[in-house]
């Protein structure tokens, strides 16, 4: 427990840490200024739908909708953000020429390893939670609150989502976005564990996630047969959450596969850390 | 040779087809203006309930202001969908002048004697659009009012009755959706295959109570703040 919170407190020290944190504040802000600047564009456009054939009154530019709006750009650029540390926390020790240091103290290579990756996941969850607190409290300070209208627009599907239920929903929402992410931090955290220097895990993660997001999506059948291999495809399950109904076997499945690729990338990662060899 | 012929002039003269093309069918528009004329103003608690695939809806309720001829305004704390066309009961919107009317068949509605009619807008009817009317002759009621198809969009309402003050008013709208789907601008999302729907298919009921009917409502209440409204 204290290697972990070693290892929290020297990657919260580093400056660049907080880079992700600085661009979430930067963007939501950005985002949501220009969102109210142009809220009769963004509504004309997301309700041109019904709009022809219903009148439709209430407040449904609030907070909780630009809170889910924003959320959408996680896949782009929150694993970004992400392999900035999780990239970065094991190769560091080789960059710096620490690692040797490290590995003669007396705890294990496993605790060590293990004690790097919870540190990732643990600014994995602050990432997102930073983002979900930005997004919903700066979102109902500009804009209130009020009942959730989701447009799944490719599908043509509205699902509208009361507001009494919006807050466990975005719980929901926002605990199965973080456990997404966390496999982009175990992908990074593995290319770290691998790799010599920062740059490689973080440039190799990103490819891996913006080609399988790029290939799970191109509207050929080819590639949607490839996309049930693809753990990107299940990294949108956070949506599933404001859907109607909840589809809580879909969810579980996403879950548990998203799970499991945690589960294996840190094994690959632990395996690689304890037969690392550190002499040459 | 003229005596042999007169059966059948007397014939064709009194055939159902002739006296219906000699029916002028806008005394049935005339006998409706007439009925609500006395209808100035109402108020009415609204509820809707969605029964559309592409639109994933719990009901909703609202308050509804009508003033005549043409005022109406809608009242809601939260988001609320109101059908544009047939969603609330206006007596005036078919008035006689408005409106080109033919008789396109008698029938029996619900086991009382019935009318339909097709209206198409005047010229100087500022309506675009023309409807098919199903009229109960025996209340001088509508009861089913149908768009008539443009655009491949099909609207029908099917409507039920009730008595309050003196005034046969709906007590539901059963709206019939058969339109086109338009995609909205800007809101591609990752992830999602699904087959797009080409048409949103599906009926919108709308239950009304608690009338209460000219109470007098004073001009101001259709110019107050309205929630945020799209048209």
């Amino acid at each position: 427990m204290k290697l972990l919170w070693l290892e929290v407190f020297k990657t919260f020290s580093r400056w660049r840490t907080y880079i992700a944190f600085g661009f979430i504040a930067l963007i939501v802000i950005l985002t949501e200024i220009v969102m109210k600047l142009s809220a009769d564009e963004i509504m004309l456009r997301m309700m041109r739908s019904l709009q022809k054939d219903f009148l439709i009154f209430g407040n449904l530019l609030n907070g909780w909708f630009v809170t889910a709006f924003i959320m959408n750009s996680l896949h782009i650029h929150i694993p970004f953000l992400i392999t900035l540390v999780a990239g970065d926390i094991v190769s560091s020790e080789a960059t710096s020429g620490t690692v040797r240091l490290l590995l003669i103290r007396p705890p294990s290579r496993s605790k060590i390893i293990t004690a790097k990756y919870l540190t990732s996941l643990f600014y994995t969850t602050a990432i997102v939670l930073f983002l979900a607190f930005m997004c919903i409290f700066l979102g109902l300070a500009l804009f209130g609150s009020g009942d959730l209208i989701m447009n799944y627009a490719t599908q043509f599907r509205i699902v509208f989502i009361p507001e009494a239920e919006i807050p466990v929903r975005m719980l929901l929402a926002f605990a199965a976005a973080t456990w997404s992410m966390t496999v982009v931090a175990s992908m990074a955290f593995l290319f770290s564990t691998l790799a010599e220097n920062s740059i490689g895990p973080i440039i190799g993660t990103m490819a891996v996630v913006v080609v399988f997001f790029l290939v799970g999506n191109f509207p050929f059948d080819f590639f949607r047969a490839l996309s049930p291999y693809l753990f990107t495809t299940y990294m949108i399950f956070w949506q599933r959450f404001l859907d109607d109904p909840i589809p809580w076997q879909e969810i579980a499945r996403s879950a548990i596969i998203l799970g499991l690729h945690n589960i294996g990338l840190f094994l690959i990662a632990f395996v690689a850390y304890n037969r690392k060899d550190i002499k040459s | 040779m003229k005596k042999a012929l007169l059966p059948f002039v007397l014939l064709f003269l009194f055939s159902p087809e002739f006296i219906q093309a000699q029916e002028d069918p806008t005394h049935y528009l005339d006998s409706l203006e007439k009925k609500y004329s006395g209808l100035k103003d109402y108020m009415v608690d609204v509820n809707v309930h969605f029964d559309i695939e592409a639109l994933k809806a719990p009901d909703m309720q609202a308050r509804l202001y009508y003033k005549a001829p043409d005022k109406m305004k809608v009242e809601s704390r939260n988001v609320f969908f109101f059908p544009k066309e047939g969603g609330y009961f206006n007596p005036s919107l078919f008035r006689k002048k408005d409106f080109d009317a033919r008789l396109l068949e008698r029938l029996t509605y619900e086991g009382r004697r019935a009318v339909r009619l097709r209206l198409t807008p005047s010229e100087t009817n500022r309506h675009q659009q023309g409807f098919v009317l199903t009229i109960d002759t025996e209340r001088n009621l509508i009861r089913e009012i149908s768009t008539s198809p443009s655009e491949g969009r099909a609207i029908r309402a099917v409507i039920g009755y009730g008595e309050f003050s003196d005034f046969e008013l709906p007590v539901y709208i059963e709206l019939h959706l058969d339109i086109p789907s338009v995609e909205p601008d800007g809101m591609k999302q990752f992830g999602s295959f699904g087959q797009r729907p080409k048409r949103i298919t599906g009926k919108v009921k709308i239950a009304y109570s608690n009338y209460k009917v000219n109470s007098g409502l004073r001009d101001e209440i259709f110019n107050e703040a309205e929630p945020p409204k799209l048209k």
